[in-house]
């Protein structure tokens, strides 16, 4: 057993440093999936989330309470939501989208909109109250002050969209689900693990394993030092 | 000069819900009118709901109960879209303010900005009101770097810039150091030059009310008591928490002019004149200390004091050790403070005929 761990770092670094192609083609399906699902998110999430920081109105707490609940929504259950809404004999069968990246990047997408709105929400709860009645004062209407609270939370919305991506390019049930882990088109960095693992190919694993620790910890440490800077 | 109405306010509350059923009254059943190109100041302890008022007229918070009517137009019931158009009437100077995280100048033009102006357009204005507030050479700047003073500076020309029919102006002299307070003044005596703009100011310094003020109103909890030019507040508080809070001055409205010939600078209140050390001419507030005017029997021969003045006791008020007279002289009230030794010494009573005298150097001019 041991050697297989030995065995499996070194053909793990060879891979890496030799550019094998299937590893960057997952790399590269990993990224697309996660990158075009927050980024979708992030468009529908930002005006939902700042439109309830912003607003008072019958209901906000549900609302909030929903969201909260989303945040934490387990993967694989959207995966099996998802599946269930694409495959043939769902509402949305005809379209075929099932075991393609669209339907990855629907799952994700789904999952990444109450974690960008929350935070939305709350970056723009979170602004001094005396800085949005300054800026009513001054005479902006609600979509300037809207950008205005946008403007002052970036930080705040920055933050949400890494915890969102780190989240999806690290998920594994629901791309598995729905994506089926077709090797060159929906097989992924965690697809993939779990493949790999399986089959006992170590290397192959660990090497992707390495590559998406390195990711998390890229995506930690702009956290960080976005959250440190002071302005 | 005709006065027209600018603003009604009718029968206005703010409760705040507490504990779900019990309210906090924070302002109930407010009345007043404000005049355009009028100074009105609310002056009051702090806690009386004056901020609160101000945020409602500036319409940053909605009134529980009541109207404001502005040319006929209720602004306590509008659409979205016609709020914003309204509020933009007013500008609204808090007591601590905050700014925008932008540069000095992007925060003074912001107002200018939302309205729809063009860059070329305000830039010479923006310049300018940076000048007028010495801010020049920060324009860049990050204005939440400055210091409060300055920041303070940046929110005056922010609200000056804009050029609002109404100023709305919340205890902005409250925490500011003397230079300061000197421009704040310089820019509520720009603002009132202009006659067309109004300017609803609150304080809880009675100094300061009487400087600016063309009518104050009193705020106490939540109430107002009274409503007044500047000298009938303080010669004539309607109730003690009014005569306490404003420290019960002798004020007096009046032209000074300063006699060539002597050197002196005389005011005329109706009929009676004053001679003042100070050197400020025109329209003048004559301030007074009760405590500042002697009382004597007989005329005065081979005084020191340039004023002395021939009067009648209105009305005496026994305060322990001291006692406060009201002495008419022509046309003026004067209040006075003695002590009971003197006034027993000078055998006063009401409807005494007596002298009072007091220096040019302890007329204060406002």
């Amino acid at each position: 057993m041991s050697n297989d761990i030995i065995d499996g770092i070194i053909e793990a670094f060879s891979l890496m440093f030799t550019f094998d192609q299937e590893i960057w083609g997952v790399i590269f399906v990993s990224f697309r999936v996660s990158l075009m699902s927050t980024f979708l998110a992030t468009i529908v999430a930002l005006p939902i989330g700042s439109f309830i920081g912003l607003r008072e109105f019958r209901g906000k707490k549900g609302v909030s309470n929903l969201i909260n609940t989303f945040m934490g929504f387990p993967p694989v259950v959207m995966g099996l939501i998802v599946f269930l809404l694409l495959s043939r004999s769902g509402p949305f069968g005809s379209l075929g989208l099932l075991y393609s990246t669209t339907a990855m990047i629907l799952a994700q997408f789904l999952l990444a909109v109450p974690i960008i709105t929350g935070t939305t929400k709350a970056a723009i709860e979170s602004i001094d109250p005396s800085i949005k009645e300054t800026v009513l004062s001054l005479g902006a209407n609600e979509r300037q002050l809207w950008w205005e609270l946008i403007k002052d939370s970036k930080k705040s919305i920055i933050a949400g969209f890494l915890v969102a991506f780190g989240q999806a390019i690290s998920e594994v049930g629901a791309v598995m689900i729905v994506g089926g882990n077709i090797r060159w088109d929906t097989r992924t960095f965690t697809t993939s693990i779990v493949l790999q693992t399986r089959m006992g190919e170590f290397g192959m694993a660990i090497a992707l394993g390495v590559i998406l620790i390195s990711i998390s910890f890229i995506v930690n440490y702009g956290l960080t030092r976005l959250q440190a800077r002071g302005d | 000069m005709i006065k027209i109405t600018l603003l009604e306010i009718k029968n206005l509350s703010k409760y705040y819900p507490k504990n779900d059923k019990l309210a906090v009254k924070v302002l109930s059943d407010i009345k007043f009118s404000v005049n355009k190109g009028e100074c009105f100041v609310i002056i009051g302890p702090n806690g009386s709901g004056k901020t609160t008022l101000l945020r409602i007229l500036g319409l940053l918070e909605q009134p529980t109960a009541g109207k404001i009517i502005f040319n006929d137009k209720d602004l306590t019931h509008l659409s979205r879209k016609d709020i914003v158009q309204y509020r933009r009437k007013f500008s609204f100077v808090r007591q601590k303010p905050v700014v925008r995280n932008t540069t000095v100048f992007k925060n003074i033009a912001y107002g200018l900005k939302v309205r729809g102006m063009k860059p070329e357009d305000y830039i010479a204005t923006v310049k300018e009101t940076i000048k007028f507030v010495g801010l020049e050479g920060f324009e860049n700047e990050n204005a939440r770097s400055l210091s409060g003073g300055e920041i303070q500076r940046v929110a005056i020309a922010m609200n000056f810039v804009i050029n609002p029919d109404i100023y709305l102006l919340d205890e902005v002299s409250a925490n500011l150091d003397p230079m300061n307070v000197k421009l704040l003044e310089e820019f509520i005596l720009k603002i009132k030059q202009d006659k067309t703009k109004t300017i609803i100011m609150s304080t809880h310094d009675p100094l300061e009310a009487i400087k600016y003020a063309d009518r104050i109103a009193v705020l106490n909890n939540g109430q107002i008591t009274q409503i007044g030019s500047p000298n009938e507040i303080f010669t004539t508080p309607k109730d003690e928490f009014t005569a306490l809070f404003v420290g019960y001055e002798n004020i007096f409205h009046g032209i000074a002019s300063i006699d060539k010939s002597t050197g002196l600078n005389l005011i005329k209140i109706n009929n009676l004149t004053i001679t003042a050390s100070s050197q400020i001419e025109g329209e003048v507030k004559v301030c007074l200390r009760p405590e500042s005017i002697g009382v004597v029997k007989d005329p005065p021969k081979n005084t020191s004091y340039r004023n002395t003045f021939k009067g009648i006791i209105e009305n005496i008020r026994d305060l322990g050790n001291i006692c406060h007279l009201i002495v008419r002289c022509n046309s003026e009230k004067f209040l006075i403070t003695i002590t009971q030794l003197s006034r027993r010494n000078l055998g006063l009573s009401i409807n005494s005929e007596v002298f009072i005298n007091f220096k040019a150097t302890d007329v204060k001019l406002l």
